[in-house]
């Protein structure tokens, strides 16, 4: 038996822990890390499950090729010479961005780094994103906008330390456990005071100093009619805003337009709960806002971000320990694909694409000329491109369109529409159903590199057993696609020969190496070799100098209820699963957990609708209709239905609206119009 | 009697290794002690309890329990050699007692057992514990105790087992007849604060005397993470389930489980008789403490303190004690 110290596999939280491995090759179970500063000696129940799935009878073994209409097993040379053939031939009659590539948050950041490399030096194409688009992609845009720099301000540490916490849209003890367990502690033990704005009543609603229930979509409108009472009541932190931030003035304005009753009107609330949070969050020495998918997921996510941003600079509550905007990354490495330049607009770094001195500085980097100079299409936009027959191929690694992405016909139409889709992955998946090529992929278990954690904290992935089968590291794969496609530069003896070029040409990566990050991890921006990261941002100073106010109006959802779909659905995920359930699914204790899809109700609806707990309904939007099993709750709003994305026959993302933010592209999975039925 | 350094003692486990499976603390890549064959890491005796469930040496997270095959069934082979493990505190040789016990009830865990007989057991105590805490003294329920003085271990023998192997540690150096005895008196002084926290609270709950709002409040803090149960040596709970592998082979495995879980208990219908977490969060304890007294005689919470170590929000059964006997204790 031997033990490994590796990050597990599922949130953001980036919790280290030891995997046990048995002399056979199989994982037997887990450890807690008792010095790792984020898990100190504990895990949550996902990440004591996290070995569960690795050595499942499932998983993919063997490359396969679709011949005669059936995925048949194929050796790796014949798999990689048809993926490379069939790319450069439908570029060649196509254009070069007839073809993109999906990175992912489950890979590590070499792999990602990696096949945006792929995707840009090999293949000529900005065509590459990754599942950040789905869920982030709206902080990454508007804290850049305000800030400079688009990732959480502080550090997991900071839950403790803050006086005043506004949790909204993060249903933190579910999703981030160990993150929501500090907050609760910080309740508990120094008596911080707790804001929850939040539809659905969470478990931290319970310690609550104040629990609202603002409108699913409000958040505009909640955000700005705090605004409205900090300055009337002259509660602003006038020196940090003459001193760090500009165009204060236009915010003035802007929410000036949002008196406390206007802006309960609009959330659904009253003006005194908008008038309490205010003053509580201003007037506390140490405040935070600590958010997730419920602010970003909005066709006004950028905007929602925005207004995040406003109000910590209002008060002064940034560049400080137990302050901050502190977007909870859902991911294992969401941070380090972003990080990595796995978006359709930046390389490593967010480095641009569109600014010719990166792109140089890359081209001699890579030894390439002429890297592509337009922005590339996203997940989102490369999936309508794709349904409209303007995409031809899709080379897809460690994601899952068919169960992740809104509007699940639409993503069926576009994947049937491709003349050619590689799926690379761990598990067979319904996206896999419509691949050409299938690669199977090593699990974190079975390779090394690096995550990157939501506090910036990039730390190590170890090996801790052989590839199930045939199957291999996705960096390794990368490496062998580039080489047969005849480039000559991704060719590495190990994983720290990729970070150091990774470190080579990312300025905020600069000082990481793998002997760095050996035991805790390091926190980027981390320059040079003696920099000792950063656990705080925008100390004394923003990234792009002068915070930047940016006044932003309430705009409705893009579909809300109406007489024929009467409740708004919003959806999400549940504890024991995670994402598309392709791992949790197949993890005995998460699986019996919570073994069927569900959609949450409240007892009034219920009662009025003549639905009990536990029985079977029919949830449809203007997208479909899918058939799961009610869960009657006092958690759910009157009027409000949720439901988890997780299941294969019950797919949530069948149901969801395709409506993008106009800048991040991030889909509105948070507010669409639905009704539900009882099922005979 | 003699006392040995820890070099001397590092030596002889691993001279053990011809004849036993040897498990010693070890100090991991990160400075995490757990245990570990000889050479994973420097030894590490001190510093107190280890801090992962120390009983998982013969219940393990994971263990197969039998492969089926063409009709015809096996059962994972035996250990090669006995398993010879250091490291445990008397709190924990109370644990084992109690497991042992456990597995052998009723119908005897046949897996348990394979793993269990023959093994050699080996206390530490006296002054090693974390930042130099006094380590209560065993004084038997284990074959062997390294009793720390603060320089070098005292070597007490409990078992004929333990005896033998005693017998064949080379070095040391003799110690003066009654140190030992000055460190059980020592061990004896040792405050009981939590014991009588415990007994209070098990008094308690016997008399049910403590509400449903209490239970609710601590529920409201627990975000199921299923630490305290994974943690315990005490718990002995788990979950058998078959997995088909693409061979044919079908393979029963069993792992371990908590009864902080809606499935645990859930009923075919769907139906949980304790499918409110206010009433697991009260099972959890007035298991040991209530439940286990009527059972077996006996508080089967022996205190090792590892449930209270890895809570992340600061409900591990000390903790919950101690405020359930602030709460209700005066009446």
């Amino acid at each position: 038996m031997r033990r490994i110290l590796t990050t597990c596999p599922y949130c953001g939280t980036g919790c280290c822990f030891y995997l046990l491995a048995e002399d056979d090759g199989r994982l037997a179970g887990v450890e807690p890390s008792m010095e790792h500063p984020v898990a100190r000696g504990g895990l949550c129940l996902k990440g004591w499950s996290a070995f569960h799935f690795v050595n499942h009878p499932d998983r993919l073994t063997t490359p396969m090729i679709r011949r005669n209409g059936k995925l048949e097993p194929a050796s790796w040379g014949e798999a990689l010479d048809l993926v490379v053939a069939k790319l450069k031939d439908i570029q060649a009659g196509h254009g070069n961005d007839s073809v993109a590539f999906f990175a992912s948050a489950k890979m590590t950041n070499e792999e990602n780094y990696l096949m945006m490399k792929l995707a840009r030096a090999v293949f000529r194409t900005n065509n590459v994103d990754h599942c950040a688009r789905l869920c982030h992609a709206s902080t990454v845009v508007g804290l850049a906008a305000a800030f400079g720099s688009g990732a959480m301000t502080n550090s997991i540490s900071c839950m403790e330390e803050a006086d005043c916490l506004l949790v909204t849209g993060s249903n933190t003890t579910e999703q981030h456990p160990l993150i929501g367990s500090r907050i609760i502690s910080n309740v508990k033990e120094r008596g911080a005071k707790l804001i929850v704005a939040d539809n659905r009543k969470i478990r931290l609603a319970r310690f609550a100093d104040l629990h609202i229930r603002p409108a699913n979509g409000t958040d505009v409108a909640f955000l700005n009619g705090m605004m409205n009472v900090i300055i009337a009541e002259g509660l602003e932190d006038k020196e940090f805003v003459k001193t760090r931030t500009e165009n204060y003035e236009e915010l003035k304005k802007a929410v000036s337009n949002y008196p406390p009753e206007k802006a309960a009107e609009i959330c659904g609330i009253t003006p005194g709960e908008i008038v309490e949070a205010a003053r509580m969050f201003a007037k506390a020495h140490k405040a935070m806002i600590v958010y997730s998918m419920g602010i970003t997921q909005h066709t006004h996510g950028v905007d929602n971000v925005k207004s995040c941003t406003n109000l910590v600079m209002l008060t002064g509550n940034i560049g400080r320990p137990g302050t901050g905007v502190n977007p909870l990354r859902g991911q294992n490495n969401v941070q380090g694909a972003c990080d990595m330049g796995a978006l359709a607009n930046c390389y490593t770094g967010y480095q641009g694409v569109t600014d010719p001195a990166i792109r140089a500085k890359f081209e001699k980097a890579w030894a390439v000329d002429n890297l592509p100079a337009n922005v590339g299409l996203t997940i989102t936009t490369a999936i309508n491109a794709a349904a409209d027959g303007n995409l031809n191929a899709l080379y897809v690694a460690g994601e899952n369109p068919m169960m992740s992405d809104p509007d699940q016909n639409h993503v069926r139409k576009a994947l049937e529409k491709l003349e050619f889709l590689v799926v690379q992955d761990i598990f067979p998946t319904p996206t896999s159903a419509f691949a050409h090529v299938v690669l199977p992929a090593a699990s974190f278990a079975e390779k090394d590199g690096t995550f990157t954690s939501t506090e910036r904290r990039v730390q190590r992935v170890r090996k801790a057993i052989e590839p199930v089968g045939e199957s291999r590291a996705d960096w390794e794969i990368f490496c062998d696609v580039a080489k047969r496609a005849g480039y000559g530069g991704m060719q590495y003896g190990s994983v720290s020969e990729i970070m150091d070029e990774i470190a080579s040409v990312t300025p905020i990566y600069g000082g990481i190496s793998l002997e760095r990050v050996d035991k805790i991890g390091l926190q980027w921006p981390c320059r040079s070799k003696d920099d000792p990261g950063t656990p705080v941002l925008h100390v004394g100073k923003f990234t792009r100098g002068l915070g930047l106010f940016s006044p932003v109006e309430y705009r409705p959802s893009a579909e809300l209820p109406d007489a024929e779909y009467p409740f708004l659905l919003s959806t999400g995920r549940c504890y024991p699963h995670f994402h598309t359930g392709t791992m949790t699914r197949r993890s005995r204790t998460l699986e019996r957990e919570e073994p069927f899809a569900y959609v949450e109700i409240s007892p009034e609806d219920a009662k009025t609708l003549d639905i009990r707990d536990r029985q079977p309904v029919f949830v449809a939007t203007r997208r479909g209709e899918v058939r799961c099993m009610a869960r009657v709750t006092d958690v759910a709003k009157k009027g409000v239905l949720f439901m988890p994305f997780h299941f294969e026959e019950a797919p949530a993302n069948r149901l969801t609206n395709n409506a993008l933010d106009p800048v991040a592209k991030i889909p509105e999975y948070k507010v669409c119009a639905a009704k539900i039925r009882r099922s005979s | 009697m003699k006392a040995f350094s820890v070099e001397e003692l590092d030596a002889f486990f691993r001279s053990l290794e011809a004849d036993y499976d040897v498990r010693v603390p070890v100090t991991r890549h990160d400075g995490t002690r757990t245990l570990g064959v000889p050479g994973d890491g420097p030894l590490a005796l001190a510093g107190g309890v280890v801090p992962s469930r120390i009983t998982n040496v013969f219940f393990p997270h994971l263990e197969a329990v039998l492969a089926v095959r063409d009709g015809g069934t096996t059962m994972p082979s035996p250990l090669a050699k006995p398993l010879f493990v250091a490291g445990l505190t008397a709190q924990d040789a109370d644990c084992l007692e109690f497991v042992d016990q456990f597995f052998a009830a009723g119908l005897p865990d046949d897996l348990y057992r394979r793993r269990r007989s023959g093994a050699v057991v080996a206390c530490v105590s006296g002054r090693c514990g974390a930042g130099g805490e006094f380590l209560k003294i065993a004084r038997g329920k284990c074959d062997l105790e390294l009793v720390g003085d603060g320089r070098k271990y005292i070597l007490a023998a409990y078992s004929d087992a333990g005896k033998a192997l005693a017998g064949k540690l080379p070095g040391g150096e003799p110690v003066a007849n009654d140190a030992l005895a000055k460190l059980i008196e020592e061990s004896d002084a040792l405050p009981a604060d939590d014991l009588h926290v415990l007994q209070t609270a098990s008094k308690l709950l016997l008399e049910n005397k403590v509400p449903d709002e209490f239970w609710q409040k601590i529920a409201n803090r627990c975000i199921a993470c299923t630490s305290c149960n994974l943690a315990c040596p005490s718990c002995t709970c788990f979950d058998v389930f078959d997995r088909k592998a693409a061979d044919g082979i079908v393979e029963r495995w069993r792992l371990w489980d908590s009864c902080q879980l809606d499935g645990f208990q859930r009923e075919a219908s769907g139906h949980n008789p304790m499918g409110a977490q206010r009433q697991r969060t009260h099972r959890r304890i007035h298991h040991r403490l209530a439940a286990d007294v009527i059972k077996w005689g006996h508080i089967t919470c022996y205190l090792c303190g590892r449930c209270d170590m890895v809570c992340p929000t600061g409900i591990g059964i000390k903790a919950v004690c101690r405020e359930l006997v602030q709460e209700y204790g005066a009446a």
